[in-house]
């Protein structure tokens, strides 16, 4: 990842004076929301708190991360070019939506006594609401493939580029508006 | 420039220094696995994708701090802070847009922490004491980030497996999250200028015709923008029904469905959960109204009070929402008749004995707000046990929890 073309010249003192406010501004707030969970611990229990704080970074940077990064390697080797990009949005959108509904899909909460909570059959909605994704997902999939056997009689083999028509002309233009400055230091 | 004092500007630029000054560098054997120069190849590893996201991702936070406030300060507001009765609309909103643009986010900040992860292992660790700072504050919003998001789904959910009281610490781990936040944006401001807006540096690199797709031929800035959004709406329109009433056929992933509950309407907290079920149904059962004078009423006398029809939503701090009608006699008229002052605040009690919900208090703006009744009736028939029989509260503008149900007292406070 470069630096993003962070000019060389430094911030002005104006930029850099807000963004020393900020920072300020922002530690006084980390503060007070420590402090506060510190000295109300007979409700927040800092240390089953911290285990879950901790915890949200162990599970996301080693597992949920890595597992990903796996899954888009496999992708690389099974799914071909120009359906590729298709397949890795519907898996972020499914993916997505079942994290944000992992606890009603799987059974998890609620009250025997209370109906009205969780009350839907949530196994059968994500499998409906992710069939739709997946349709869309197949529609795409399907006019790429239309699209690659009409733009491209000659050229098949390559679809990775049949959708860059539109795409080209936008960048060519953008690049003609924008001439280069200078190459972005690399920093890792 | 010249705004700034001279004495001022020196000590920034002093400081901005000693913070920018190099640290040594580890061994470069140390140089392994993720921590090698192109462990992560992606071309979506990229500062510009990063501030678009954190844009994104930055006001929805932004929408759930604020939003969150708006529910901490109705259910603990200090003394000089009235809230208003009216628009009766208010706190349906703020909520349900609380726990709308929270869900909202899942996808966000997945995507986002994925962007920037190869900067978890960047080679030097550390390279000034600045940096050093900057990767320390990195540490609470993250874990913030994260918790506020996982405890919040399972709230809503009512699945508790953590010992920690939920809304207290949701409160203040919101403080830490934004404030870590706003740190962070400190830092990261020059590099969002750089990459966002018309006056964006352009990367030739990726403007090469040849890295529309990137060579892998998996998907593009553009691509992954498109499939992040899409994963934000379909959360948002597959949830929102449940406060949303427009929306609600297409209520398929969120917990509450605003007409599936006793009486077409959800319930919160069960008369049984609350132990009030013998209690409510007692025939010895008495509303007790306590001013300068003490007035009881039986439960007839009650339903002889004139009584009002008011069509008010009822909104769970758990986001949900829906509009039912309701009857009962006015509170304001049952604290003339008790000789309560109109300024005055007064305690609503429920027949619980114990718990955090088991009373309110209502300030003046609510108690003599026309539309709030002392209910016994929801859509033509008498309360559902669950819904509070035989009396509950119900008031425009205000969290559910303080809807105080199965009421047995007011007391002026």
């Amino acid at each position: 990842m470069t630096n993003g073309g962070v000019g060389r010249s430094g911030p002005s003192v104006g930029g850099l004076a807000l963004r020393v406010v900020l920072a300020a501004a922002g530690l006084a707030a980390l503060g007070y929301g420590v402090d506060g969970l510190l000295s109300m611990s007979r409700a927040t229990r800092p240390t089953n708190a911290g285990a879950w704080l901790i915890g949200g970074i162990v599970v996301h940077d080693a597992l949920l991360v890595p597992a990903t990064m796996i899954v888009g390697f496999a992708l690389s080797r099974l799914v071909p070019a120009p359906y590729r990009a298709v397949v890795q949005g519907a898996l972020l959108v499914s993916g997505s939506v079942a994290l944000a509904s992992l606890p009603l899909w799987r059974g998890y909460g609620g009250s025997a006594d209370n109906p009205s909570v969780n009350p839907l059959a949530y196994g059968r909605n994500l499998a409906i609401v992710l069939g739709a994704v997946w349709a869309g997902a197949a529609l795409i999939m399907a006019g790429r493939a239309v699209a690659a056997r009409r733009g491209r009689p000659g050229a098949g083999r390559g679809p990775g580029r049949q959708s860059g028509g539109r795409r080209f002309a936008r960048t060519r233009r953008r690049a003609g508006r924008r001439p280069a400055r200078e190459q972005p230091a690399r920093s890792g | 420039m010249q705004r700034f004092p001279r004495v001022f500007t020196g000590r920034l630029t002093k400081g901005a220094r000693l913070l920018s000054a190099r640290l040594p560098e580890p061994p470069a054997a140390a140089r392994r696995g993720p921590l090698r120069a192109g462990a992560f190849p992606s071309t979506l590893h990229d500062p510009r994708v990063a501030s678009l996201l954190g844009i994104a991702l930055g006001i929805a936070f932004g929408t759930c701090f604020l939003t969150g406030l708006v529910s901490h300060f109705m259910q603990h507001p200090p003394d000089w802070l009235q809230w208003p009765s009216r628009p009766v609309w208010l706190y349906r909103v703020t909520q349900g847009l609380h726990v709308m643009t929270g869900l909202a986010s899942v996808p966000l900040l997945l995507v986002k922490l994925w962007t920037v992860y190869p900067r978890l292992w960047g080679w030097p660790p550390l390279r000034s004491v600045g940096h050093a700072l900057e990767r320390l504050t990195i540490v609470p919003l993250i874990a913030g980030s994260l918790f506020q998001l996982a405890t919040g789904i399972a709230n809503i959910a009512q699945w508790y497996r953590f010992r920690f009281f939920f809304t207290v610490t949701h409160y203040w781990i919101a403080w830490i999250t934004i404030g870590a936040l706003v740190v962070h944006i400190a830092a990261k401001l020059t590099v969002v200028r750089a990459n966002v807006g018309r006056n964006r540096y352009e990367d030739l690199s990726r403007t090469d015709p040849q890295d529309a797709g990137p060579p892998t031929g998996g998907l593009t800035r553009r691509g992954l923008a498109v499939a992040t959004g899409t994963a934000a709406a379909v959360i948002v329109v597959t949830t929102a029904g449940q406060s949303v009433p427009a929306l609600a056929p297409l209520d398929l992933l969120a917990p509450r469905r605003p007409d599936l509950g006793p009486q077409g309407l959800p319930v919160n907290r069960t008369a049984r959960a609350a132990r009030v079920a013998a209690a409510a149904r007692d025939p010895e059962y008495r509303l007790e109204v306590i001013g300068a004078r003490r007035v009881v009423y039986r439960l007839a006398e009650v339903h002889a009070l004139p009584r009002h029809t008011v069509r008010l939503p009822i909104t769970c701090v758990e986001g949900w929402s829906a509009d039912a009608t309701w009857h009962g006699p006015r509170l304001r008229d049952l604290l003339d008749a008790a000789l309560i002052p109109a300024d005055a605040t007064v305690r609503v009690e429920s027949l619980e004995a114990r718990g955090g919900y088991r009373a309110s208090e209502v300030r003046p703006a609510h108690a003599r707000d026309p539309l709030t009744l002392l209910a016994t009736g929801l859509d033509g028939a008498d309360l559902d046990l669950d819904h509070g029989y035989p009396v509950r509260l119900i008031a425009p503008d205000r969290p559910g929890v303080l809807q105080t149900k199965w009421v047995h007292r007011v007391v002026m406070l």
